[in-house]
């Protein structure tokens, strides 16, 4: 869907993009970084708004620079920044949009009133914009990003100064539109545990550079490691779990116990066995067992991972 | 998706494609013209976009109209003056294209509304001759209209219209190219400086500073270095618009009767240039606005 090779892009010493190759598949795609991270960039080069310095970059098969035009009409842009006029109307700037789409002026205004409400704006859209809250203003911009009906939306940062309440709607926005309209989605963001719940893929940059791109699934599905969390003496809990042939690492108060690998009837049976001997240790040794659970992998640890 | 429909609540009937036309970039440039001529008349803009049209059309038409007046009293004694009239006219054009070209050319920057439209179907320089030409239109209807009202006046208050149609016809020509002209000059200058900043404020006052700077720069020439007023003139566009419609109108203020004017190809060569210089402008920046 989302194709860029090598793609370079310079502000005067500054390396923005260097030399960023990522494939972004159909459907919820997060795009997250850290602040400078080329987030921004990356998005403006694929809607058209600015030239790559070097390699190239594709939306749908259409060369971003050479086939500006054909991906004017697939791609809708709700950008970071404010971008609404104060004095006019909801209603009259998401048309007024729609209309620079080239949709004729009744179909325009019919469309228009159709995706406000689906971004739950309803009355208020008759309302100048200049006395609405963050949170209808980012309904509106999701609208105008919806209105001329996209193959693909582009949302730079869209819970950006929201609240947490507007920040779950826009959240639960976001997705009924890549589940429910059948529109690829990218949404970029330097918050990693909102992408968590609405991603199916992610791709992380780092300084312009590609650090991982994988199914979300895969990311932060359970490990193989079980977390024990123990109240008394956790150094000898854990010396008693090793003298078993367990592989230990202590973390604070915690002890990580790893897992046996494999989905066969052996293995799974040798997970229940480790189970058995960290309760029987915690017998033996005298400590109160406080928590017992198998470690899930999180965005957060992939991006300390990566950046540090 | 689309194909299913709720029949319990009319209300939601889930997201609907959008099937119908598209008209492509020339749609856009028509909306982009179309939002952009009302802007200058403040229309579809809050009450104080207004003040400014309002007062310049009729300030510009009010003289038109009282000298109408006069020269119906006296039965056509007392001669209309076109030209006389379009001088103290200019600089409310000016004061027009000032406060109202960077209603289209700075808001978009101001509200960064721009970077939208321009990952829709426009191109930039679809966005910038859409804007110029509204700003072209817009100026050609306010510099259009009290020469207008003047020589349909004319025509009224003569004791036989149509002989004065008829010998009036010659003026149609003068008219519509000095309004022409006009609105050429001051809209490329206005639309240029407007697109330069997203600061309105700072754009209204660039258009007017440009033009006051010329005027100093060419009374400056005449009155201290002692160039020749012929060719100081051309370094301000509103005197070289005002004597250009001295020539087209056949009339005469004091300076002229010394010597003969430069001839009126020289005006609208100079003219013809200004504008092109602010629409090229006006695209070249356009281009390079950092969105």
């Amino acid at each position: 869907m989302l194709i860029t090779h090598e793609l370079t892009r310079r502000f005067g010493n500054v390396m923005a993009l260097d030399g960023l190759t990522v494939s972004i598949e159909p459907g919820i795609t997060g795009l997250v970084g850290s602040n400078g991270a080329g987030k921004s960039t990356l998005v403006k080069i694929l809607l058209g708004l600015l030239e790559p310095s070097s390699g190239s970059a594709h939306v749908m098969g259409h060369d971003v620079v050479r086939e500006n035009r054909a991906i004017r009409s697939l791609v809708g842009y709700m950008p970071e920044h404010d971008c609404l006029p104060p004095e006019m109307t909801a209603a009259e700037f998401v048309s007024y949009m729609a209309r620079c789409s080239g949709l004729p002026a009744t179909a325009a205004r019919e469309r228009a009133a159709e995706v406000l409400r689906h971004v739950g704006l309803f009355e208020e859209r008759y309302r100048p914009m200049r006395g609405y809250s963050t949170g209808m203003a980012q309904r509106v911009k999701l609208a105008q990003a919806l209105v001329h009906d996209p193959r693909i939306l582009v949302l730079d940062e869209p819970t950006n100064g929201l609240d947490p309440a507007g920040r779950d709607e826009m959240l639960a926005l976001i997705q009924r539109t890549g589940r429910e309209f059948g529109m690829s989605v990218l949404v970029s963001s330097h918050l990693l545990g909102e992408l968590e719940r609405v991603c199916d893929h992610v791709v992380l940059i780092d300084a312009g550079r590609l650090v991982r791109a994988e199914r979300l699934g895969a990311l932060t599905g359970e490990t193989g490691t079980l977390l024990v969390e123990v109240d008394g003496d956790v150094e000898a809990y854990c010396a008693a779990l090793m003298a078993q042939g367990l592989v230990v690492q202590r973390d604070l108060l915690r002890a990580l116990v790893e897992l046996p690998n494999g989905d066969d009837a052996e293995s799974v049976a040798r997970v229940f066995a480790t189970h058995d001997i960290v309760r029987d240790v915690a017998v033996a040794t005298g400590v109160g067992l406080l928590r017992l659970e198998r470690r899930r992998g999180h965005l957060e640890d992939l991006f300390a991972g990566a950046t540090t | 998706m689309s194909t299913v429909v709720n029949d319990t609540t009319i209300h939601d009937l889930g997201y609907q494609r959008y099937e119908g036309a598209r008209e492509g970039v020339r749609g856009a440039w028509r909306v982009l013209f179309a939002q952009g001529f009302r802007a200058m008349f403040g229309l579809g803009r809050p009450l104080k976009s207004k003040a400014v049209p309002a007062f310049v059309l009729a300030a510009t038409m009010l003289p038109c109209l009282a000298t109408l007046a006069a020269s119906s009293a006296t039965k056509g004694q007392l001669p209309i003056m076109y030209g006389n009239l379009i001088e103290s006219q200019l600089i409310l054009f000016v004061l027009f294209a000032a406060a109202q070209a960077p209603e289209l050319l700075s808001h978009d920057q101001q509200h960064r509304v721009l970077p939208l439209i321009l990952t829709r179907d426009v191109t930039r320089d679809v966005y910038a001759s859409a804007r110029l030409a509204a700003v072209w239109c817009a100026l050609l209807v306010v510099c259009a209209a009290p020469l207008l009202l003047l020589y349909i006046g004319e025509i009224g208050i003569a004791v036989d219209p149509a002989a004065a149609f008829t010998k009036m016809g010659t003026k149609a020509g003068p008219v519509l190219m000095q309004a022409t002209l006009t609105a050429w000059v001051i809209g490329a200058i206005g639309a240029a400086m407007a697109s330069m900043t997203a600061r309105r404020a700072y754009a209204t006052a660039s258009v007017i500073g440009l033009f006051l700077v010329a005027t100093a720069v060419s009374i400056g020439l005449d009155d201290l270095a002692g160039v020749s007023a012929d060719v100081s003139g051309f370094v301000d566009p509103l005197r070289s618009l005002h004597k250009m419609s001295l020539i087209l109108f056949g009339e005469k203020n004091r300076a002229m009767d010394l010597a003969a004017p430069p001839p009126l190809w020289m005006f609208v060569a100079l003219a013809l240039a200004l504008g092109a210089v602010g629409a090229i402008a006006t695209c070249w920046r356009v281009r390079r606005v950092r969105v």
